[in-house]
């Protein structure tokens, strides 16, 4: 036992060092008053679906180790779980989470709407990347702390650059027939973003054209990362963050940013007004925006959110990429009925 | 003391004390089963937010033709999984049971594996071997024949009814092995004395003396596929077409409609209703007793040569649901990148040391998936042996009417049942959410249908006689139990244990509602994985699990004795 505990000590030590080279530690006011407040507290709970449990669990071990003597369990899901679960928890009346981090917008609106939330406006939020601002709730009840991108990507086995799909509406050449890979926008909120913003860009007769070519439908928009692998698919819409770490392990893919643009999905965390932990919490707030937050981050292959962290090698900076998305309201309302129209054309 | 008294007392005296056993186990059972169930079904006709009666969540769930589709799509994948699993188990369990069939040992350990494999796992693993486009045997028919594509596609029905069978034949086995190896050659010498064949004598009396727990086994195979997500999740969505399942997650979505699901898995109640009332009329006139007071002989069948091609099918049969998936699994747990293959440079523990490591929730989960299913199990085959006794002997009257409601549970997808759980063990009188023993307890009422299934084919192979004895003997009613038909179980109900606590250590569908931060399991941790595109580390959380579980299992057969993991019939 305390062999395993020295081990994993060390473990995450040399991943720190690793991980985290030369990032300045920039304190905020009142951070100390913060730390021993949430100190009393010694855990919190932070529900999210931002990231991946490798991504999750290097965030909590970055946390633990800048406010040492607070504990930080994730409990990483996918957006419509996390919010199921929230949404017993409230219910049965139990206080379990402090932090929510989903990336589905009509949750965040529902959860403001229905009271389950506190206000707290990050000291850190001077950091945030300004394109990032107009997510911020105006009433500080959430804000912006993850950005990811949904990208075309392809195995690199099968095709070569040049043949690779160049824009969106490559996909729907008769070359790719029975070779393209899409997530489901009934599972994945990246995929329903990416659906409201292809409707948007071509019309609803993008997805017709593209049924022609038969796509393999997944859940997630993650499950493209499977399918390119496995090359039972060989070009598909998909995710960037997974996809070059998938990469980085030495798996034959890439990734093309788009030249109609690549679809920026902004997600915010926010606490929980029943937070058993209210100060950790905050203090996680302020993690999530920090520099130290973001290198752990980018470490994973997750876009930075902190204007002062470069994005990873092998990826571009959100701000060197062409980038468009839909608004919070058209997300809200088009996500309900894209899925209906998705369920209409392909029939699942 | 007045006569009156005196009449009570000796009426006391004379009362058979068990029946307050009997009856306090009953409440439990109604309390297990009846309290969920009811609460889904009246949220069914609740409206969603006035909680006023209505009928329209029935209209919502069954006015769609697409609803409708999926419905009629699991119930066909239901009855093809059963047929195959038929298909699939029976010869292997005839073939392990009473005949010279060698390397037994082998075969029975890949049904063991093949139970244990989280059909999941199984299921990406298939993707592999028979995606239509770069699946390994597709890529080995197309350099074999010059062929510009290879005939197999597992997203298709058949797909998908192929994978579901590889992973549910386990319970035909068992159910089909344990009742064959009951019975005695006595009756096969009998037909073989009135002339009939080796064959014959199988066909016309061995088989048709299991008859009893087939249909059982086929019964909770057909709910098996029909209750199953995870499988259907990765197959039916690319092959474009929805199963009950996929319908009922969408039911989930944001804004989740709860009281349309409970209103679109209620008219399956029926259909189990249904089911036991056929295996009721089928079985209800013959005679099953095979274990009786007298000693049995078993000899094995001689099959000479033919013993070599039975092997062969096993083997064949195994190869699909374990030994290649598995061998995709540990490519997949070693690898740097599994998207390049085979090759010594690829080869890493990275993934190992990150699921042991440097995942903290990792082991807690461990340690939290095998105590919660051995709790369970105990739970489950405990009140199911009490049940089925209950029902077998006509203890209270209606006993058949316990033995749905046993059965309940298995019907309903575990993802409503979930919803159930949840909302009788949030409110009091037990409000159990967010301690362990609403996982504890929900996999007890999960799985207490194959504890009950099992059971129940156990103590209706024995005579009432053997009781009888000991009861005209002098001796109680718990005392003949226990003396008697106890010892005589014993088999039977390890083997129930081990059949409850295997799903148990993969349930996924009730355990993603219902664990909190300091509950989680593997399975939980294993689906989180499954949507995340790190196939790596999924495969190495996935071989953690199937280790462990074969560990724990051989070491529980080394308690029960050798006996039982390879009974040597011969005599």
């Amino acid at each position: 036992m305390a062999v395993t505990r020295i081990l994993l000590v060390a473990v995450l030590a040399v991943l720190f060092l690793v991980g985290a080279p030369g990032a300045p530690a920039v304190a905020f006011d009142g951070e100390k008053a913060l730390h021993e407040a949430a100190k009393k507290e010694k855990e919190l709970t932070w529900y999210t679906a931002h990231y991946n449990s490798e991504t999750a669990a290097a965030i909590c071990q970055g946390f633990e180790k800048k406010y040492p003597g607070v504990k930080c369990n994730y409990v990483r899901t996918t957006a419509q779980v996390a919010y199921q679960r929230l949404a017993q928890d409230q219910k049965a009346g139990i206080a379990q989470a402090s932090v929510i981090s989903s990336t589905d917008q009509s949750h965040y609106t529902k959860m403001k709407q229905d009271g389950w939330l506190q206000p707290y406006r990050p000291k850190n939020l001077t950091e945030l990347v300004d394109a990032f601002r107009s997510f911020n709730d105006p009433d500080d009840l959430f804000v912006a702390t993850a950005a990811g991108l949904v990208l075309i990507t392809y195995n690199t086995s099968v095709v070569s650059p040049s043949e690779a799909p160049k824009k969106w509406t490559d996909l729907t050449e008769p070359k790719w027939k029975g070779k393209v890979s899409i997530g489901h926008p009934g599972f994945s909120g990246y995929v329903g973003t990416w659906v409201v913003q292809m409707r948007k860009l071509y019309g609803w007769d993008y997805f017709k054209k593209l049924e022609l070519n038969k796509p393999r439908i997944g859940r997630s928009i993650n499950d493209t990362v499977t399918m390119l692998n496995a090359k039972e698919s060989i070009v598909a819409a998909g995710p960037a963050a997974t996809t070059l770490e998938s990469k980085s392990k030495g798996n034959p893919l890439a990734v093309v940013y788009p030249e109609d643009g690549a679809i920026l999905m902004v997600s915010a965390s926010a606490i929980l007004k029943n937070a058993p932990a209210p100060n950790a919490a905050k203090l996680l707030m302020e993690y999530l925006l920090s520099r130290e937050g973001n290198e752990v981050m980018v470490q994973q292959y997750q876009d930075p959110v902190n204007k002062h962290v470069k994005p990873m090698a092998g990826g571009k900076s959100i701000a060197e990429v062409k980038t468009i998305r839909p608004s919070a309201a058209e997300i809200e309302k088009g996500i309900p009925e894209v899925k209906e129209q998705f369920r209409e054309t392909f029939g699942i | 003391m007045t006569d009156a008294a005196a009449a009570v007392a000796r009426r006391w005296r004379h009362l058979d004390k068990s029946v307050f056993v009997w009856l306090l186990l009953i409440a439990l059972l109604l309390l297990l089963v009846i309290n969920p169930l009811a609460r889904l079904l009246w949220a069914s006709f609740q409206h969603p937010e006035t909680g006023a009666f209505t009928l329209e969540n029935y209209a919502a769930a069954y006015g769609r033709w697409r609803h409708i589709e999926a419905l009629i799509n699991s119930l066909v994948i239901g009855l093809a999984v059963a047929g195959l699993c038929t298909v699939f188990g029976v010869p292997m369990a005839w073939a392990v049971s009473r005949t010279d069939m060698p390397g037994k040992g082998l075969v029975w350990a890949a049904v063991l594996g093949t139970f244990i494999m989280p059909n999941y796992l199984g299921a990406v693993a298939w993707i592999l071997m028979a995606g239509p486009n770069a699946g390994w045997l597709n890529r080995a028919y197309t350099a074999l024949t010059g062929a510009a594509a290879g005939p197999f596609n597992v997203y298709s029905m058949t797909g998908l009814v192929l994978v579901i069978a590889c992973y549910s034949f386990p319970y035909m086995f068992v159910f089909t092995r344990s009742a064959l190896d009951l019975i005695s050659s006595e009756m096969e010498d009998a037909a073989s004395t009135l002339g009939a064949g080796a064959l014959r004598t199988t066909l016309r009396v061995t088989l048709p003396l299991a008859l009893p727990a087939m249909m059982g086994a086929f019964i909770v195979e057909f709910l098996e596929a029909i209750a199953l997500f995870g499988a259907p999740a990765l197959i039916a969505l690319p092959a474009r077409f929805q199963v009950m399942t996929t319908m009922l997650w969408q039911m989930f979505e944001f804004p989740p409609r709860v009281q349309v699901a409970a209103a679109y898995s209620m008219p399956l109640l029926l259909i189990t209703v249904f089911l036991f009332w056929i295996q009721y009329r089928l079985i209800a006139r013959k005679g099953y007793v095979a274990l009786t007071g007298k000693g049995g002989e078993r000899r094995l069948v001689r099959l000479g040569p033919w013993r070599w091609a039975l092997l062969g099918y096993c083997l064949f049969v195994t190869s699909l649901s374990f030994f290649v998936p598995m061998l995709v699994v540990l490519q997949a747990a070693f690898a740097r990148a599994w998207g390049r293959g085979f090759s010594l440079d690829n080869l890493t523990l990275r993934n190992l040391r990150f699921v042991l490591i440097d995942q903290p929730a990792t082991r807690a989960a461990t340690l939290n998936t095998f105590v919660y299913a051995a709790a369970a199990s105990l739970i489950a085959v405990g009140l199911a042996l009490a049940i089925a006794y209950i029902v077998a002997r006509r203890l209270v009257p209606l006993g058949r009417v316990l033995t749905y409601i046993a059965m309940a549970p298995f019907v309903i997808p575990g993802i409503v049942l979930a919803i159930g759980f949840y909302a009788a063990y949030t409110a009091k009188p037990l409000v159990l959410y967010g301690t362990a023993w609403i996982l504890i307890l929900a996999f007890a009422t999960r799985f207490l249908p194959i504890a009950y299934t099992n059971a129940d084919a156990a103590l209706r192979s024995i005579n009432p006689e053997l009781e009888d004895a000991a009861r005209i003997l002098g001796g109680g009613r718990l005392l003949a139990l226990r003396r008697v038909v106890g010892p005589l179980l014993r088999r039977g109900l390890a083997g129930a244990f081990i059949l409850v606590f295997i799903p148990a250590t993969r349930e996924l569908s009730s355990a993603i509602f219902l664990y909190t931060t300091g509950t989680q399991v593997l399975s939980v941790l294993l689906f989180d994985k499954s949507d995340e595109g790190n196939f790596e580390v999924l495969s190495s959380m996935g071989l953690i699990l199937v280790v462990v579980t074969v560990a724990l299992v051989l070491v529980g057969f080394r308690v029960v004795g050798r006996d039982f993991l390879l009974r040597r019939t011969a005599s």
